[in-house]
């Protein structure tokens, strides 16, 4: 990542608890630093998405937490107390599997009671607050009547349950999701994610959802963390880091803005074939970048005069692709490059555009976020 | 059969299933053929032939339980049945006991896929000698004046020659067990190596000491594996003779050395019965083996 990115990590509504922090926290791999100097308040109480492309660190982060590895450098610690050197088990820490790591041998029941039956200060289970426990588990997350059940003769919803309650029968104060969602199928999953806020809620923990997509992540955290090579890019609510990416980074692994690198001037941004207005807002960048949104972005045929406060380019329309509520439209600039305009069609009906003829795009001044 | 409505329906959905179903059964035939002429066939042949008469140099095909009785009334044959079951329970145990421990460093501690199936090919080589220089080879080793004795000698730890080391009933399990301990440890470590890592961390996490992920997760998970080891090994101990007879100096006398023994005196009779006692003497351990786990769930 770009070294000149400044970042406010506490830029809007961070709570004055913490369930967790780390300071400068870094591992690495023989030569390659996997993550860089990590600093990080996680807010208690809280839904906690942290989106990063693959490769981005994102595991290793999750298991530095839970104390599967240990960082070479940098501290963690945990109401606080330093954590790095106790072991995972004793750190408080839940930890959710992405295949969700089930027991194959035991039943639904003995799997949620393991951390009670096999953790250290055993046999808690036999004693009735450790049975009650794993009962109230149980019916917490929804799974009375499935106790005696294999967890191959379950479906992947109430597998992801069964994942969830082993972890929280031993209270941990946090929980730790590694693509938790990434093993069901897309419809399971838009449910899921609405299951797990309010068990969340209900639990009053903090939870740290690691995942690869924009907006699984915006949609769970009540805060999002964006990840990208090693480095923190943007910490803040989803609407803030949906509608002002801190940096170019965050705004690809959006993936709902168009990029274009060039310089910024007193004139505005110029790229290789366009030069667009700016407002005086910028965020300071040392790859100076403009971005604006998919959605933000209007066409029409070039022959139309451009109206003020608005800014824009010539392309030609490729293809559409349409999705049920929206359709994008593809156009091609002069360098090659796609962008994408994505219109929702409760607002207007699909435009009859014509592959290969020219069209202006454009967009207000103000929607764009520049980078320089 | 359903309701007179759809009852037709589904007749008629069923029939081209059906026939698929009949003309696939021509795929086991040949093999159906083969093992009916040259397993089940013999095998009753068997049974029948340990009725038969018996007299010193010829055999009769007049029934008779006269075999049978001699057998189980001779104590060197029931001994044998004996020294039998006794050598097979020590040889797998020491299989399992070598075998178990080789079996989960493979499978679970090394990470390298190609360096566990490099370790895996060395449990092998044992089979890349021929069976009789193999068994020879023991008795430089474990003789009077074999390796292993003058080695004890020039340590001072014994002043006289260990001679129980060879032509003994240790020799003989020191033999199988090195032999037949791969047939072990390639099952369980297969077994092992399936078990998904993040299975054992999240055992680990939920606060489970090493022992108790051992005996709560990992052993469970290995069952079949051992299983499946433990009826090769059986099999294979149970129908043994030639390593007892060269290392035990024939001291040692199993079911199969009986075998051999009597079909080379023409007591053929007396062979069947052996036979059938081994033969169900391996069912029966090979059933019993099966009901601890049900491979069919787990494999």
């Amino acid at each position: 990542m770009v070294s000149g990115a400044q970042v406010d990590l506490r830029s809007r509504s961070q709570p004055a608890e913490s369930a967790l922090c780390l300071e400068g926290v870094t591992r690495r791999y023989a030569n390659n630093v996997v993550l860089d100097a990590i600093s990080l308040s996680l807010p208690s109480n809280e839904y906690v998405s942290l989106l990063g492309p693959s490769g981005s660190g994102k595991t290793v982060l999750l298991r530095l937490i839970a104390g599967f590895e240990v960082p070479d450098a940098g501290r963690i610690t945990m109401g606080g107390k330093r954590i790095d050197d106790v072991a995972a088990h004793r750190r408080g820490i839940g930890f959710v599997f992405q295949n969700f790591a089930l027991f194959p041998h035991l039943n639904v029941f003995d799997n949620i009671a393991f951390g009670l039956v096999h953790g250290e200060g055993a046999a808690r289970i036999d004693r009735p607050p450790g049975r009650a426990r794993v009962a109230d588990m149980i019916a917490l997350v929804g799974l009375n009547g499935l106790e005696r059940r294999g967890v191959h003769e379950i479906s992947g919803g109430q597998r992801q349950r069964v994942a969830l309650a082993r972890t929280m029968v031993t209270q941990p104060r946090l929980v730790l999701l590694d693509e938790p969602l990434g093993a069901l199928d897309a419809n399971l999953r838009a449910r899921m994610r609405e299951e797990l806020r309010n068990l969340r809620e209900r639990l009053g923990v903090t939870f740290l959802h690691v995942t690869g997509s924009e907006t699984e992540a915006l949609a769970m955290g009540d805060h999002v963390i964006v990840l990208d090579r090693g480095r923190i890019s943007q910490f803040d609510v989803p609407d803030a880091i949906y509608s002002r990416p801190a940096t170019p980074e965050v705004a690809r692994s959006l993936n709902c803005y168009n990029l274009f690198t060039g310089q910024s001037g007193a004139d505005g941004f110029s790229c290789t074939h366009a030069l667009f207005a700016t407002s005086r807002v910028k965020v300071k960048c040392a790859q100076p970048t403009y971005a604006i949104r998919h959605d933000l972005i209007s066409f029409a045929p070039q022959e139309e005069t451009s109206l003020p406060d608005r800014t824009g380019l010539l392309a030609k329309f490729v293809t559409s692709e349409y999705s049920g509520s929206t359709i994008r439209h593809f156009f091609k600039v002069g360098t090659g490059q796609i962008v994408e305009v994505e219109n929702h069609l409760s607002h207007r009906r699909p435009a009859d555009l014509e592959p290969g003829r020219a069209y202006s795009l454009t967009w207000a001044v103000d929607d764009a976020v520049v980078f320089g | 059969m359903n309701t007179p409505t759809n009852g037709l329906a589904s007749d008629a959905a069923k029939r081209p299933k059906d026939r698929r179903l009949v003309s696939s059964y021509w795929l086991i035939t040949p093999g159906a053929l083969w093992m009916l002429l040259f397993l089940v066939v013999p095998i009753l042949m068997m049974v029948y032939v340990s009725f038969w008469t018996q007299t010193t140099f010829s055999i009769e095909p007049t029934l008779t339980t006269q075999s049978w009785e001699n057998f189980f009334s001779s104590e060197t044959y029931v001994g044998a049945l004996w020294t039998t079951l006794r050598i097979w329970l020590i040889v797998l145990a020491a299989t399992l006991v070598v075998g178990y421990p080789t079996a989960l460093f493979v499978g679970l501690f090394v990470k390298n896929k190609t360096l566990s199936t490099v370790l895996l090919v060395l449990c092998v080589i044992p089979f890349w000698t021929s069976f009789l220089i193999r068994v020879l080879a023991w008795r430089p080793m474990l003789g009077k004046e074999g390796a292993i004795n003058i080695l004890l000698q020039a340590l001072h730890i014994t002043s006289t020659p260990i001679e129980a080391l060879l032509f003994s009933e240790l020799s003989v399990v020191i033999g199988m067990t090195q032999i037949y301990c791969v047939f072990m440890v390639g099952p369980i470590a297969f077994m092992l190596g399936r078990i998904d890592p993040n299975v054992i961390e999240a055992a680990r996490d939920l606060g489970a000491s090493f022992w108790r992920i051992f005996r709560t997760v990992i052993l469970p998970l290995s069952m079949p594996g051992v299983v499946v080891g433990a009826i090769f090994v059986s099999v294979m101990v149970l129908g043994e003779f030639a390593t007892a007879a060269a290392l035990s100096g024939r001291k040692t006398n199993l079911l199969g050395n009986i075998i051999v023994i009597q079909v080379g005196s023409l007591k053929w009779a007396f062979a069947a019965v052996a036979g059938v006692v081994l033969t169900a003497l391996m069912g029966l351990v090979v059933a019993s083996l099966l009901r601890i786990v049900d491979l069919r769930r787990e494999l």
